[in-house]
C-alpha cells in the first residue's frame, strides 16, 4: 500500500470518527423513558376520572359476570358533567376481585395496542379520619408514568327510620294488616335541575331503608311477623293511573337484586318471620332496572306485617315518603386516584 | 488523465453510505421528538381546566340571575369576569344570555360564551 | 509512481470527510432546535393536580352549601383564611395512597376589580420563605363568586355588592 492510500484512509476515519461522536449527543435529548408512559397515565386518568364510562344506561357496572363484555369503557364519573365526582358503585365495581382481569383493565381503561403494566390506586379519606385504600395491578417498579387525580366519591343515601309517630298507627284495627310503604317518586328524585352530584338515583345507586328502632312500633309485644315485602309501580301518566305488582322473583334470595336483613339476619321477601328490632332492605340498581321504570315512575316498596289469625302485633303503618326532605344525602368524600403505568 | 486510477472510490461511497445513514437516523429522531412533546405540552396548551372553571362560574352567575338582575348587579359580575379573565389570564371572554326558550318542557335561558387565549378559541351555546 | 494519479486516495478521503461531516452538521442543526419532551411532564402532573384540587375545594359536599374554597376566601386575610386555604389547598394536594408527598409549597393571591376599572392581585396566604421566585412553579385559578363585604382583603371596596373574584395558586415542587 502506498502513502497516499494510508493518507487517504487516515482522513476518512478521522472524519468518520467525529460525526460518529456527535451522533450520541443527537439522541441525549430522547433517552427519558417517561414520556410514553405519562402521557398514557395522563389519558388513563382522564378516562377513569371525568367520564361516567359507557354505556351508560343501563350503567355498565350493573353488568355482571355473564355479561362482561357488553363494557365498552370503564369510567367511574357520576355523569360526563360532573369531572372528578365518582360513584361510590362504580368504584366498588372496578375495584372488585375477581371481576375485571388484567386484559379488561388494559382494552376498556388504559386502551392502546401495548400492553402496559399498571397500577391503579384509590385513598378514600373517611369523615372519621381513617383512609380506605383500593388497589388494583402490579407493584410498582423504579421509572414509571405516573398521574394523581383528586375526587370526590358520592355515596348513596340511606334512609333511616327510627321512632316516628307518623308511622306508628296506634288506631289501626288489631284484625287488619298493617302495611308500610316506603314511596319513590322518580320524577321527583330525577329533577333535571339538582345536580347530578346530588341526586338521588335508584337507577345507578341502590336504595337503602333501615327500620333502626322496630321494637318502637311493637307497643305490647317483643315481636311481629314481616310476611312480605312487594313492589308495586304506578305510571301517573297513564289515563287511569294505579299500583300493579311487579312480578318479581321474590321468594329467591339473590344478593346481587336485593339484600333483606330482618335482626341482622338475611332472608328473602317473603320471609313470613318474626322479627324485634331492625330491618333492613338494600334494592340494588339490578333490581331497579328489572322494574322498567321511567322518570314519570313512582314505586312502592311495601312491608306487609301479618300475624292472623292472631291480632296484629305491630302498629307500623303509613307510607314514607323516599325523597330529598326524609332522605339525607350522604356528604362527599375526597379521595385520590392514581395511576401509574410502565 | 485518460488512465486515472479508480481504486479509491470506495472510500467517497463509504462516505456517501455514512451520510445517508445519518438523514435516516436525523428523520427517526424527528419523528419519536414529537410523541413526547405533543402529548404534555398538549395538554398543558389546551386550558380545559380554564374552560370548565369559566362554564361552571358562569352558570353560577345565572343560578343567582334572578337576585342579580334585581340588585342591578348582573353588569358588575360581567364585568369582573371578563377584565380578571383579560388581565390576570389573557383571556378574551365575553358571554351573555337570551329569552328562555321551551326545550322539552323545561324553560332554559340560552347562554353563549366566548374564549380566547390567543391560541385556543372556545364558543359555546348552552341552553341553562 | 510518479504519476498525477498520485493524490487520488487523499483526495477522495477529503471528499468523503467533507460528505460527512456536512451531513452531520446539517442533521444536528435541524434536529437540536426542539427542546426535551419530558419538561413539561411535571408541569403537567402539577397543573392538573392543582386545578383539580381547587375545584374539589370549590365542590360543596351538601347541595345548596357553601364550598371550603368560598368560605376561606371570606374570611380572607384578617384571620388568616388565606393560610387556612394554603393548607387545606396543600393537603389535598399531598394526600396519595401510602405517605404523603411532603415537598409541594404553595402561594395563594386573589384577584379583583376595583370600581375605577383596574384589577389589583394581592396575597393572600403569608409569603413561603423558601420562595426565590426561581422555581419551576404552574399557576392554577379557581373562580369564585363572593357577596357581603370583605374585611381581610386590601384595597377592596367595602361596598357589598356581589362579585366575582379570581383565586390564583402557585404551586411548585421544593
Amino acid at each position: 500500500m502506498s502513502l497516499d492510500f494510508l493518507a487517504g484512509f487516515t482522513i476518512f476515519m478521522l472524519a468518520l470518527i467525529m460525526v460518529v461522536s456527535m451522533v450520541p449527543g443527537l439522541l441525549a435529548g430522547l433517552e427519558s423513558s417517561g414520556i410514553d408512559y405519562d402521557a398514557v397515565a395522563y389519558r388513563t386518568g382522564v378516562i377513569l376520572v371525568e367520564d361516567p364510562g359507557w354505556p351508560v344506561y343501563p350503567p355498565w357496572e350493573m353488568n355482571d359476570l355473564a355479561h362482561k363484555g357488553e363494557i365498552e369503557r370503564i369510567g367511574l364519573a357520576v355523569s360526563k358533567e360532573t369531572p372528578n365526582i365518582l360513584l361510590s358503585t362504580k368504584v366498588k365495581k372496578f375495584f372488585e376481585e375477581g371481576f375485571f382481569d388484567q386484559s379488561d383493565y388494559r382494552n376498556k381503561a388504559i386502551f392502546g395496542d401495548i400492553p402496559y403494566s399498571y397500577n391503579i390506586s384509590l385513598n378514600i379519606s373517611h369523615p372519621d379520619g381513617s383512609y380506605e385504600l383500593k388497589r388494583t395491578g402490579d407493584p410498582l417498579p423504579p421509572g414509571y408514568g405516573y398521574i394523581r387525580r383528586v375526587v370526590k366519591i358520592k355515596e348513596p343515601a340511606v334512609a333511616v327510620i327510627g321512632s316516628d309517630s307518623r308511622y306508628n298507627d296506634t288506631t289501626l284495627n288489631s284484625s287488619i294488616l298493617r302495611t308500610f310503604t316506603v314511596q319513590l317518586n322518580f320524577n321527583e328524585l330525577l329533577d333535571p335541575e339538582r345536580g347530578p352530584a346530588y341526586r338521588i338515583d335508584p337507577r345507578t345507586e341502590p336504595v337503602n331503608v333501615t327500620i333502626t328502632d322496630f321494637g318502637a312500633y311493637l307497643p305490647a309485644n317483643d315481636e311481629a311477623t314481616l310476611q312480605s315485602v312487594t313492589f308495586w309501580k304506578m305510571d301517573p301518566t297513564r289515563p287511569i293511573p294505579q299500583f300493579t305488582r311487579i312480578p318479581f322473583s321474590y321468594d329467591t334470595e339473590d344478593s346481587d337484586l336485593y339484600i333483606l336483613l330482618l335482626d341482622e339476619e338475611s332472608c328473602n321477601l317473603k320471609p313470613e318471620k318474626e322479627v324485634a328490632n331492625t330491618i333492613s332492605l338494600v334494592l340494588k340498581p339490578a333490581a331497579t332496572s328489572l322494574f322498567t321504570l321511567d322518570q314519570n315512575s313512582i314505586l312502592d316498596i311495601r312491608f306487609v306485617f301479618d300475624d292472623s289469625p292472631d291480632p296484629q302485633r305491630t302498629t307500623l303503618n303509613g307510607t314514607y315518603l323516599y325523597d330529598y326532605d326524609n332522605v339525607p344525602l350522604s356528604p362527599l368524600k375526597p379521595g385520590v386516584l392514581e395511576v401509574a403505568i410502565w | 488523465m485518460a488512465c486515472m486510477n479508480e481504486d479509491g472510490q470506495w472510500i467517497v461511497l463509504m462516505g456517501l453510505l455514512t451520510a445517508l445513514g445519518l438523514f435516516f437516523l436525523a428523520l427517526i429522531i424527528n419523528q419519536s421528538a414529537l410523541v413526547g412533546q405533543t402529548t404534555a405540552e398538549g395538554v398543558l396548551e389546551f386550558p380545559k381546566n380554564d374552560i370548565r372553571d369559566l362554564r361552571s362560574e358562569i352558570f353560577d352567575v345565572y343560578d343567582s340571575y334572578g337576585t342579580l338582575h334585581a340588585q342591578g348587579r348582573l353588569g358588575d359580575v360581567e364585568e369582573d369576569i371578563i377584565r380578571i379573565s383579560l388581565e390576570r389570564k389573557n383571556a378574551v371572554v365575553h358571554f351573555g344570555n337570551d329569552t328562555p326558550q321551551d326545550v322539552s318542557g323545561r324553560d332554559l335561558h340560552p347562554v353563549t360564551i366566548h374564549y380566547n387565549n390567543g391560541v385556543t378559541e372556545y364558543d359555546e351555546i348552552v341552553y341553562y | 509512481m510518479v504519476n498525477d494519479s498520485g493524490q487520488l486516495y487523499t483526495m477522495e478521503g477529503v471528499a468523503a470527510g467533507v460528505i460527512m461531516l456536512l451531513t452531520a452538521y446539517i442533521v444536528i442543526s435541524t434536529t437540536s432546535i426542539y427542546t426535551p419532551g419530558d419538561t413539561h411532564i411535571p408541569d403537567m402532573q402539577l397543573e392538573q393536580l392543582g386545578s383539580d384540587v381547587l375545584a374539589m375545594m370549590d365542590t360543596p359536599d351538601r347541595e345548596g352549601g357553601t364550598s371550603q374554597l368560598v368560605g376561606f376566601v371570606k374570611n380572607g386575610t384578617e384571620t388568616c383564611g388565606g393560610n387556612d386555604l394554603r393548607n387545606e389547598f396543600l393537603t389535598n394536594c399531598k394526600m396519595r395512597a401510602g405517605d404523603e408527598d411532603t415537598k409541594l409549597r404553595a402561594q395563594v393571591y386573589l384577584s379583583y376589580r376595583r370600581t375605577d376599572g383596574t384589577v389589583n392581585t394581592t396575597p393572600l396566604s403569608l409569603p413561603d420563605p423558601e420562595f426565590t421566585g426561581r422555581e419551576n412553579a404552574v399557576r392554577v385559578t379557581r373562580w369564585v363568586q363572593l357577596d357581603g363585604i370583605l374585611p381581610g382583603i386590601p384595597d377592596i371596596e367595602h361596598s357589598s355588592r356581589p362579585r366575582a373574584v379570581l383565586v390564583e395558586v402557585l404551586l411548585w415542587r421544593a
